[in-house]
C-alpha cells in the first residue's frame, strides 16, 4: 500500500528522510505549476516553489498531523505566490517571457472558424495563459486550484479562506470571463 | 432581459458551474438538472463549461527547470538532508531528454537602469532580437548558434544602454563573462524563447530555461558528480600493501578548467586529483625491450607537509609508429539531441572531426551513428581515404529532438562488430552532453552490453561536451565498463588534444588491466597515503586475480601516481584506526634492506588473457639529490588539487606555492598547458582567498 502524504510527513518528522524525498517527488511539479499559472512568470514561480519546499523541510514546519497535508501545502504555496504578487505592485517587473506570438500587441486573434484546428499546441497554451493572466487574482487562484490542481471546493475554501459559496461564485465568474476570451475554443460546441 | 431574468439566468448558470464540478448543493443540483433538461441554451452552456475545462488542460504542466531542481536539492542539503534518493527519483524524468532540450535565452538585466528605459526601447529590443532569430533555420547548423546568440547579445546592448548580459542557455559564450552575480540584489530575469525556430521551439514547449545562476561556486544544474572520499593515511606495519588500477582519464581537469574560467570554484567532487595530474605531459624514459612500458620511481620532499615525503610512480607506454600501428575500426556514436546544438557541443565536435578526418588513412575505417529521437546511421563504415565522404557526413550532422541513447549504442556496437578488424583497434566513440534516455530499467542492461562488447574486443571512449546536463559520474562509469576512457571536451584545443594529437594513445590500447601494487618497507616508511585514485583502489588480493578488470594504457600514454609518505623515524601518528599487531613485531622486518618500497605492476596484452608482472624497487633519495621536473610538476598539480578539494590533507598547501613551483619549471611548455595551468591557479587563488560576494541562496 502506498503511504499517504500524512503518513510520510509523520515519518519525516520522526527522522525518516526518504519520506521527504517521496513528498518532493509527489508535489514539486504540482506546486511549481500552480505557482507558474498563478504568477504567469517563471522566475517568480521558481522562487515561490523554492520557498515552499524550504519551508516544508524546516523542522519547525507548521504542519500539524490533524491537517490534510495537500491542503496545507497549497496554502503555503498560495501565500508564497501572493507575497510575490504584492511585491510586484511596488517593483517594476520586466518580463520578456512573452515570445513572438505570445505578445498581446503582436497577437492577432485568428478567425474563430479556423482557430481551433489551426492552433498549434504552443500557441494554444500561450493563448490560455494570457486569458488566465487577465483574471483578477481572486478568481485566478480558485480557477487554477479547480481546473489544474483538481481540488474540491471544500479544499479550495480551506486554502483561500473564502467561504464555500464565495468559491462557487469566484469559479463561476472566472469561467464566464474565460468563456468570452476563449470563445474560439468553444466554437464547435455552439455550432 | 429584465433584471429579474438576468438574476435568474446567472443563478442557473452558477448552479450549472457547480454542478459540472459535482459540487452543487441539492437545490443547485435540482435547478441545474432541470434547466439543462428543459432548455437547449442551458444544455449548451453546460457543454461549454465541460469543453472549457478540457480546453484549459491544453495549457500543459511544465517541468521544473534544472535550475529549480538544483535549488530544491540545495535547500535540502542545507537542512542536512541527504538528497541522494530525491535525485535518483529525478533521474528518470531528467533522462527524458527534457533537460537536454533546454534552450531558453536568459537575459539578466540591471534593473534600476533598465527602469529608466522607455517601453519603446524594450519593444524595439524584442523586435530586433526576433528579427534576428528568424534566419536561424536557413543557416548551416555549424554556425547557426554562435550567431543568434551573439546577435541577441548585441541587439540587447544596442537596444538598452544599461549593462546587459545575454547568456545563451547552457552554452555560455566565450568572452561574455560579465554579470556573474554582480547585479545580484536587484534583478529581473527575462526569458526569450526562440519560438520561431521550429527545431528549437519543439523542445521549448516545456519552456525550460537554464537560468543564469547567481549562486557563486555552484553549477546550479543537473551535473552529477559522485562523492569522492579521500583516502587516508595507512600504517605500513598493518597495511604494507597498496593496490590500485591505473587511470588515464583527464576529464576532471578540463571540467574544472571550465568552472575556473567562468569564475566559479569547481564543486569539490568534480576534482579528481589523479585526472589532473595525468592531464599533463611527463618526460619519462621510453620503454626499451619487449615490455610495453617503462616504470619510473622517485622520492622527494612533500611541498605541503614538511616532514613528509612524496613518492612518484610513473609509467610510460611505448609509442607506436603510425606506419606500424594496427588498423582501426572506429564507430562514432553522436548525440544529436536538441541540446547538442550549442557552439561548444556539436559544432565543436564537427570542427574536431574535420581535423581528425584529415589525419585518417586507408588503414582506418570510420562509421557514424547518430541518436536523438531515433538512432540512425549517417555514415556506413568508410575507409579513411575517402575523406570527402566522411566530411560530407560530418557537415550533415544536425542537432534536434530528444535523447534516446539506448538504440544508438546498440546500433553503434553492431556496426563495430560487422566491421571488426582482428588485432586492430575496434572502438565506439560516444560523443554526448548528457545521459541516455533509455529508461531506468535498462541502465543495467546497457552496462551489460558494454561489458560484453568489451569482452568481444570492442572498446568504448566517451567524449563529454558542454555543461549544465553533464552526467560526469555516469559517463566515467560507462567508459570504465567498456575498458575505455572518458574525456571532457571544453574547447577546440581540448578536442584537438584528444582526437587529433593523442589519437594514437587515446584510441590505441597497448596494455589492458594495468594494476599497480606497492609494498612499503616498514623499516623505512611508517605511513602512506595514495593521492587521488579513490575510485581505482583495488583489494590486495585482486592484484594477482586476472579476472579483475582494471585500467588500460594507450600508446605513448603516461600515467603518474603519487604517494605521500611518513618516514619511519617520524613520531607522527598515521591516524590509522587499526590497532598495532600483537604478534607481528616490527623487528621481524627483513633486515639490511635499504629499500623504501617495491612497485609491482601487472598488465595484459590488449588481446591477452594472462597478466605479466614487472617489478621495480625504489631506494631513498641520495643526499643533495636534484628532483626531476616531472616530480615537481606532478607534486604542484597535486597540491593544487588538494586546495581545490579543500582536502583535509592539504596541510600548508598554498596557491602561491603551486604557481611559484610551476613558474620555476625549466622544461619547455610545448603545448602551453602549463601556462594555462598557472593562470587557473591564479584565478582559483583570487576566488578562493577572497570572500565571495553575490546573491546567496535566499532563506
Amino acid at each position: 500500500m502506498e503511504q499517504t502524504d500524512e503518513e510520510l510527513m509523520r515519518a519525516y518528522q520522526e527522522g525518516d528522510e526518504e519520506a521527504m524525498s517521496e513528498i518532493f517527488g509527489r508535489y514539486q511539479k504540482k506546486i511549481f505549476n500552480f505557482a507558474l499559472r498563478l504568477l504567469g512568470q517563471r522566475a517568480d514561480a521558481e522562487d515561490a516553489t523554492a520557498d515552499v519546499f524550504l519551508n516544508l523541510i524546516k523542522t519547525e514546519t507548521s504542519w500539524r498531523p490533524s491537517a490534510k497535508f495537500s491542503t496545507w501545502l497549497y496554502t503555503v504555496a498560495r501565500n508564497a505566490c501572493l507575497s510575490k504578487l504584492r511585491k510586484h505592485r511596488n517593483v517594476f517587473s520586466l518580463s520578456f517571457s512573452k515570445g513572438p506570438g505570445e505578445d498581446e500587441t503582436a497577437w492577432d486573434i485568428p478567425e474563430p472558424a479556423v482557430a481551433a484546428t489551426a492552433f498549434h499546441q504552443k500557441e494554444l497554451s500561450a493563448h490560455i495563459k494570457t486569458a488566465i493572466d487577465k483574471l483578477p487574482v481572486s478568481q485566478r487562484e480558485v480557477l487554477i486550484l479547480r481546473e489544474y490542481q483538481d481540488l474540491s471546493y471544500d479544499e479550495i475554501s480551506n486554502i483561500t479562506g473564502e467561504s464555500l459559496s464565495n468559491v462557487k461564485v469566484l469559479i463561476f465568474r472566472a469561467r464566464e470571463q474565460l468563456r468570452q476570451t476563449l470563445s474560439f475554443l468553444l466554437k464547435e460546441v455552439q455550432s | 432581459m429584465s433584471t429579474l431574468n438576468q438574476n435568474y439566468d446567472e443563478k442557473v448558470k452558477q448552479a450549472i458551474s457547480a454542478w459540472v464540478d459535482g459540487e452543487a448543493s441539492l437545490q443547485e443540483k435540482e435547478l441545474a438538472e432541470r434547466s439543462v433538461r428543459e432548455n437547449v441554451g442551458y444544455a449548451r452552456y453546460a457543454a461549454e463549461l465541460k469543453k472549457l475545462t478540457s480546453s484549459l488542460k491544453r495549457w500543459e504542466a511544465e517541468d521544473l527547470s534544472p535550475d529549480l531542481l538544483w535549488r530544491l536539492q540545495n535547500s535540502n542539503e542545507r537542512e542536512g538532508f541527504s538528497m541522494k534518493n530525491l535525485f535518483s527519483s529525478f533521474n528518470v524524468r531528467l533522462a527524458g531528454g527534457l533537460v537536454a532540450a533546454a534552450i531558453a535565452v536568459v537575459i539578466v538585466v540591471h534593473l534600476p537602469e533598465v527602469m529608466q528605459q522607455e517601453q519603446k526601447g524594450k519593444d524595439a529590443l524584442l523586435l530586433k532580437a526576433r528579427q534576428e532569430q528568424t534566419p536561424v533555420e536557413q543557416k548551416k547548423p555549424a554556425e547557426s548558434l554562435a550567431q543568434p546568440a551573439a546577435e541577441v547579445s548585441r541587439s540587447v546592448r544596442d537596444g538598452v544602454s544599461a549593462p546587459v548580459t545575454a547568456l545563451l542557455g547552457v552554452a555560455k559564450l566565450q568572452g561574455n563573462k560579465g554579470g556573474h552575480g554582480s547585479y545580484a540584489p536587484m534583478m529581473a530575469r527575462a526569458e526569450m524563447r526562440f519560438s520561431e525556430n521550429r527545431e528549437l521551439s519543439s523542445s521549448a514547449v516545456g519552456g525550460l530555461s537554464f537560468g543564469q545562476r547567481h549562486y557563486p561556486a555552484q553549477p546550479g544544474n543537473t551535473e552529477g558528480y559522485n562523492k569522492v572520499e579521500e583516502l587516508s593515511f595507512k600504517n605500513v606495519t598493518s597495511d604494507p600493501l597498496s593496490t590500485f588500477s591505473i587511470d588515464v582519464d583527464t576529464a576532471s581537469y578540463s571540467n574544472l578548467r571550465r568552472f575556473l574560467t567562468e569564475g566559479q570554484m569547481p564543486p569539490q567532487d568534480a576534482v579528481r586529483i589523479e585526472e589532473m595530474i595525468n592531464y599533463f605531459h611527463y618526460d619519462y624514459p621510453k620503454p626499451d625491450g619487449k615490455e610495453p612500458f617503462s616504470i619510473t620511481t622517485e622520492i622527494g620532499p612533500c611541498a605541503w607537509n614538511p616532514g613528509h615525503e612524496v613518492v612518484l610512480i610513473g609509467l610510460k607506454g611505448k609509442e607506436l609508429d603510425k606506419a606500424t600501428m594496427p588498423p582501426s575500426n572506429l564507430v562514432f556514436l553522436i548525440d544529436v539531441s536538441g541540446s547538442m546544438q550549442y557552439p561548444n557541443k556539436l559544432p565543436l565536435l564537427q570542427q574536431a572531426f574535420r581535423k581528425l578526418t584529415n589525419q585518417l588513412s586507408e588503414k582506418e575505417k570510420v562509421a557514424m551513428v547518430v541518436y536523438a529521437g531515433n538512432a540512425g546511421m549517417v555514415l556506413p563504415s568508410t575507409s579513411g581515404a575517402e575523406k570527402s565522404k566522411i566530411l560530407q557526413a560530418i557537415d550533415g550532422l544536425q542537432a534536434g529532438g530528444s535523447t534516446a541513447g539506448g538504440a544508438g549504442i546498440q546500433l553503434a556496437y553492431q556496426v563495430a562488430k560487422e566491421n571488426f578488424i582482428k588485432g586492430g583497434n575496434n572502438r565506439v566513440i560516444l560523443a554526448t552532453d548528457g545521459d541516455f534516455n533509455i529508461g531506468a530499467s535498462s541502465d543495467a542492461e546497457m552496462v551489460r552490453l558494454i561489458e560484453s562488447k568489451r569482452d568481444e574486443g570492442i572498446f568504448l571512449t566517451v567524449l563529454g561536451f558542454g555543461e549544465g546536463n553533464l552526467k560526469d559520474s555516469k559517463m566515467q562509469q560507462i567508459a570504465d565498463k567498456g575498458n575505455g576512457n572518458y574525456f571532457y571536451i571544453d574547447s577546440l584545443m581540448e578536442a584537438q588534444k584528444v582526437l587529433v594529437r593523442e589519437l594514437g594513445s587515446t584510441l590505441f590500447t597497448i596494455a589492458k588491466d594495468v594494476k599497480i601494487q606497492v609494498e612499503f618497507n616498514p623499516a623505512k616508511v611508517k605511513g602512506y597515503r595514495l593521492i587521488g585514485y579513490e575510485k581505482r583502489v583495488l583489494a590486495n588480493e585482486d592484484f594477482n586475480n586476472d579476472k579483475k578488470d582494471a585500467g588500460e594504457l594507450g600508446a605513448g600514454h603516461t600515467v603518474t601516481a603519487l604517494y605521500e609518505i611518513i618516514p619511519a623515524g617520524s613520531k607522527e601518528d598515521t591516524g590509522s584506526t587499526v590497532d598495532p599487531f600483537k604478534y607481528q613485531q616490527p623487528d621481524k622486518v627483513k633486515e639490511g634492506s635499504d629499500e623504501l618500497l617495491t612497485v609491482k605492476l601487472r598488465y595484459k596484452e590488449p588481446d591477452g588473457v594472462e597478466s605479466q608482472l614487472i617489478t621495480k624497487i625504489l631506494k631513498p633519495a641520495a643526499a643533495g639529490a636534484v628532483f626531476s621536473e616531472n616530480f615537481k610538476q606532478a607534486s604542484a598539480v597535486a597540491e593544487f588539487g588538494l586546495l581545490l578539494r579543500k582536502s583535509q590533507f592539504k596541510g600548508s598547501a598554498k596557491y602561491q606555492d603551486v604557481s611559484d613551483t610551476l613558474k620555476g619549471l625549466k622544461s619547455e611548455d610545448k603545448d602551453g598547458y602549463r601556462t594555462e595551468l598557472i593562470q587557473l591557479v591564479e584565478k582559483a587563488k583570487a576566488m578562493d582567498e577572497t570572500p565571495v560576494s553575490g546573491i546567496q541562496f535566499k532563506n
